[in-house]
């Protein structure tokens, strides 16, 4: 099991599909924690993000025979996740509108009045005061760092319109955070 | 510390579900059926589409003389199935085609746009290249064809012959 470290997440999954289905806790342990956190950014409990991310686990084991391993391992199990957090919230309703028609362009650039690592912490306090649709962009940027072509992946959304999506979470959030300090 | 367990829990519940043989690997030939099936169902759908549209231009075109007084007997008469199930079949199948990886990559509102130009273009083609008369004429879809041209109006009764 040790050799299993040093192998890629596409090298792990061949392995677990055709060899060991064991070595699917390799897997586990690579993502339990990334996947964790980033649920919970996106249902704000902790309870629920560990119901999100098992079922989420055993859904790409029962589907693991459709991934192409010459993709991302990480986008697809990221989009599973997705998938499952937005099961769970349209079934408890509690959230707020996704505000698709909110998508706009803006010239106002935060990260030139902020550092990347102050944007970072703003997103990390102010994270839970936005809507979701740019809650997703923001964390997957700022918090987990991945890339636009992978943040396109995992939402299905074009990597123009994750750029867009992300400046204008960042305006949004200046917004909800400047609130907050008032507050 | 609690957190810390419950990664373990978390890891340990999936993996004895792995290990008792809870949950299964669906195998590699179900998603191949699956993905032959999407394809089947586009192109079904997209031909499906393409032949009412062309049924519907063949319907709608005016024969012969006093054409305003047919078109009114041809639209009380005329085949709304036809169109209306060519609409539902668009949009079944752009909605099939939102499966696809393109479909985010590629600006999907073009590849609706063009999909639905494509199969309006194809049900006229057809159309021009004297399909409908072939039909017409020959073939399983004979009688359809002919209820189609005699709806306007009774159909004649055939002239008796005398000896």
């Amino acid at each position: 099991m040790s050799d299993l470290s040093k192998l890629s997440d596409e090298e792990v999954v061949e392995i677990t599909r055709t060899k060991n289905k064991e070595a699917y806790s390799e897997v586990v342990r690579r993502y339990q924690e990334k996947l964790m956190r980033y649920a919970r950014y996106l249902v704000k409990d902790e309870a629920r993000a560990a119901d999100v991310v098992q079922d989420a686990f055993i859904k790409a084991f029962i589907k693991l025979n459709s991934f192409d391993t010459k993709r991302q391992f990480s986008s697809w199990i990221y989009r599973i996740v997705h998938n499952e957090a937005i099961n769970l919230i349209n079934k408890y309703k509690k959230e707020q509108p996704l505000l698709e028609d909110f998508d706009f362009e803006s010239n106002v650039n935060v990260e030139e009045e902020y550092t990347k690592k102050e944007v970072k912490k703003m997103v990390k306090d102010c994270l839970e005061e936005i809507p979701l649709l740019y809650r997703e962009p923001l964390s997957l940027y700022f918090l987990e760092e991945k890339s636009y072509v992978e943040i396109s992946d995992i939402l299905r959304i074009p990597t123009g319109t994750v750029g867009t999506r992300i400046n204008r979470a960042k305006l949004v959030m200046r917004k909800k955070c400047q609130l907050k300090k008032i507050k | 510390m609690s957190t810390k367990k419950n990664k373990i829990k978390l890891a340990e519940k999936i993996m004895s579900q792995v290990k008792t043989g809870q949950i299964e690997m669906k195998p590699k030939w179900y998603f191949t059926v699956g993905s032959v099936l999407l394809l089947s169902g586009v192109m079904a759908l997209s031909m499906g589409a393409i032949f009412l549209i062309n049924l519907t231009v063949f319907a709608l075109r005016g024969r012969g003389p006093m054409v305003s007084w047919k078109l009114q007997m041809m639209l009380s008469n005329f085949p709304w199935w036809a169109p209306l199930l060519a609409i539902t079949g668009i949009v079944v199948g752009v909605n099939l085609l939102k499966k696809y990886d393109f479909s985010y990559k590629k600006d999907f509102k073009l590849i609706v746009v063009s999909f639905i130009l494509a199969v309006l273009a194809a049900g006229f083609m057809i159309d021009k290249v004297g399909f409908n008369d072939h039909l017409r004429k020959k073939g399983r879809m004979k009688p359809l064809y002919q209820h189609l041209e005699h709806r306007d109006g009774p159909v004649k009764p055939p002239q008796r012959r005398f000896p």
